[in-house]
């Protein structure tokens, strides 16, 4: 894991980052630190679920298809666990079945990849009350 | 002295009446000429016996020892009481039984108490033609002059006689020639019917060849060794409505096709050189304008190497020609099918692959901009992430060649490409997939294959497929890894071949005999169709397409395609 205003000064509201692809790895936390959160990544659901941050966490930006646990397995996860972490899907592919058990799930919003970085906000801002 | 002068006068009308008789007899040939021996004869009888007044002259026609002669005779005038001729010839048979040459000249009381003098004359030199016997009862018979007259007679008679059997010899063989002239003829008749009869058989037989030859739903044509046509059946003018006097020698070429014609004659013209029997096919126009195509062949009748004809037949192909062609246009539209169903389904990952990088490219250029808005601009931060655009950007710019490369549909065109490279886009494409399927790839490419000749897309295509039935066949695997093996590897040095192993599912033998069928499936959600395309796509490639079940689980994919023959 990796936290970018681990002991700042101002306490900012981590977002992590669950995608098994490094693009999103390596450019989404630049931006979510642009507006002013902090962020962690994983490569995995199994990864977040293993580290420290899921208590932390205040937003998931979470993809769906990835690898051995997928996004709305991780969603499942976290409701058995008693976690109530709003979750932001973003997916590359345009899915209406997984959109709709996505957002029954109780997710904030599903994103299609590539997304705005407004569009993005918009949601983390739902997400965390703050729009 | 008185009687000297008498004597003399009465010899010289002796003599007269001598030269007169010797003119006579020696006219009589004339008379004879043409007649038969009896003919003569008869004639030289009447002659003498008035002529030398005799009592009786007698002849006899042939040998007495021959079985057959004839005997003839002539009483005279004088002779009383008259005998009957058979008397005469009753009193001359011991005589002529004997040698004829001792008759006496003087019979006495030969007849009716009257003494003759006989005179005997052969008729011939050795009297083979007969004999002659005058009679007198004048005491001074023969005189001197009588005798030579009936020498001369005799010799006269005999060389009649002779000229007459001559005659009748050629007569006789001019006849037995008739004879024999006729027999040949009619000899000669027979065989001329007989022949006749055979050449109506030939005839009748040559109607029913060509009847036959007619009849049969196709061209029949015969050319000559140099090329010209010589004869064509009815099927050929009722077909294009040409005359044969149109179609003979080289007419026949203004029923083809302007565009077949070309290669028709180029291909005639190699077989007339090398003599081997040969086959093209060429569209001919019907008699209503209508161009339908033809099998054409020909094979060259040879008779001791000696090239004699050639002979052909052009077979309506049109109607099968036709339907191949509807084939073929279903299995391309099949395959279209195939294709699209495989589109859409690919469709997913294909999505994922470009927006992946398409969405770092979006968020890095995003924070780029955010970054040189700040104040004070982080450019440090900016510079980073416009890298990380760009490397992102060129990621989706290869995802994006290579799905190109894979379904922009290009003319089908043979050519010779790398097996193993085509397989390493196909893996490339997949990877993401196979990924997500928890599917281990393990490649095995051997190394310095030859290349191979077909359609490089088709046979992605096919590869394609088979890499997916194989992830698909392990979907509901869990108690075992999920591997897929794709080798590559010489098959028989005229070929290389591929196969695909999973460890999935498999098939049973029911299964086997169906699996390349059209429409046969056993996925929930696929339309049966990608295998029977995918083998009818090997086989366009001269190659081959099947499947083996493995020794564990799973089964194994094979395919065959010929290498590129030129390298």
């Amino acid at each position: 894991m990796k936290s970018l205003d681990e002991g700042g000064a101002i306490q900012r509201p981590l977002v992590a980052v669950v995608d098994d692809d490094e693009s999103v790895r390596e450019s989404l936390p630049d931006l979510l630190g642009e507006f002013g959160f902090g962020a962690g990544v994983f490569a995995s659901a199994e990864e977040f679920l293993a580290s420290n941050s899921v208590g932390r966490t205040k937003c998931l930006v979470l993809d769906i298809a990835m690898r051995g646990m997928t996004g709305l397995d991780l969603q499942q996860e976290l409701k058995v666990r008693g976690h109530t972490i709003p979750i932001v899907f973003i997916t590359a592919q345009k899915d209406e079945t997984v959109r709709k058990r996505a957002l029954e799930g109780g997710a904030v919003g599903v994103l299609l990849k590539p997304f705005s970085d407004t569009a993005l906000l918009k949601a983390l801002n739902t997400a965390l009350g703050l729009g | 002295m008185a009687v000297q002068p008498e004597s003399s006068t009465e010899e010289i009308r002796r003599l007269r009446r001598c030269i007169n008789d010797l003119v006579s007899v020696l006219a009589l040939p004339a008379i004879w000429t043409g007649g038969g021996p009896s003919h003569i004869v008869s004639n030289l009888l009447d002659a003498l016996v008035s002529m030398l007044n005799l009592d009786f002259i007698y002849a006899r026609l042939g040998n007495s020892g021959a079985s057959e002669h004839t005997e003839m005779m002539r009483i005279g005038p004088t002779l009383e009481p008259k005998p009957q001729p058979q008397e005469i010839s009753e009193r001359l048979r011991p005589w002529l039984a004997d040698d004829p040459q001792k008759i006496s000249p003087v019979v006495s009381n030969f007849f009716g108490g009257r003494d003759i003098a006989l005179v005997s004359l052969q008729l011939g030199l050795h009297g083979e033609m007969g004999l002659l016997v005058a009679g007198s009862g004048r005491t001074d018979f023969p005189q001197q002059t009588e005798r030579l007259v009936l020498n001369v007679a005799a010799n006269q008679a005999a060389i009649g006689l002779h000229e007459a059997n001559v005659l009748r010899e050629l007569d006789q063989r001019v006849a037995q020639r008739t004879v024999e002239l006729t027999s040949a003829n009619e000899q000669l008749h027979e065989a001329r019917a007989a022949l006749e009869k055979a050449f109506d058989e030939i005839k009748r037989s040559e109607a029913k060849l060509c009847q036959v030859i007619d009849a049969i739903p196709t061209i029949a044509w015969c050319n000559l060794p140099d090329g010209p046509n010589e004869f064509l059946n009815k099927s050929w003018h009722e077909y294009t409505g040409l005359s044969p006097e149109e179609s003979y020698g080289w007419g026949w070429q203004a029923a083809f096709h302007p565009d077949d014609l070309p290669p028709l004659m180029t291909k005639w013209r190699e077989m007339l050189t090398t003599r081997e029997p040969g086959e093209i096919e060429a569209r001919i126009r019907r008699h209503d304008g209508v161009f339908r195509w033809f099998l054409i062949r020909a094979e060259p009748f040879l008779e001791e190497g000696n090239l004699i004809r050639w002979y052909g037949t052009s077979t309506d192909i049109d109607d099968r020609k036709r339907a191949e062609d509807a084939l073929n246009k279903a299995r391309a539209e099949l395959a279209q099918v195939a294709q699209v169903t495989t589109l859409s389904t690919l469709t997913a990952s294909i999505a994922h692959e470009v927006n992946q990088p398409l969405s770092g490219i979006v968020t890095n250029a995003s924070t780029c901009l955010r970054m040189l808005d700040a104040n004070p601009p982080n450019l440090e931060g900016a510079r980073e992430t416009a890298r990380r655009t760009i490397r992102d950007g060129n990621r989706a710019s290869e995802v994006i060649t290579r799905l190109r490369g894979l379904f922009s549909r290009k003319n089908v065109a043979f050519e010779p490409f790398d097996l193993n490279e085509a397989v390493e886009e196909v893996i490339a494409l997949l990877l993401g997939e196979l990924q997500r399927n928890r599917v281990v790839l393990k490649p095995d490419l051997t190394a310095d294959l030859p290349a191979v000749l077909g359609d490089r897309i088709q046979v992605q295509q096919v590869i394609l497929n088979l890499i997916r039935n194989g992830s698909d066949a392990m979907s509901a695997v869990d108690d075992r890894p999920r591997e897929l093996l794709i080798k590559t590897e010489s098959d028989e040095g005229s070929a290389v071949r591929l196969s695909v192993k999973d460890t999935g599912v498999g098939f049973d033998r029911l299964t086997e005999e169906k699996l390349f069928e059209a429409f046969y499936t056993t996925k929930g959600d696929g339309m049966g169709i990608g295998l029977s395309v995918s083998r009818s796509i090997m086989e366009s490639h001269r190659g081959r397409l099947w499947a083996i079940r493995n020794e564990g689980p799973g089964a194994t994919f094979w395919l065959s395609i010929p290498c590129d023959t030129n390298t």
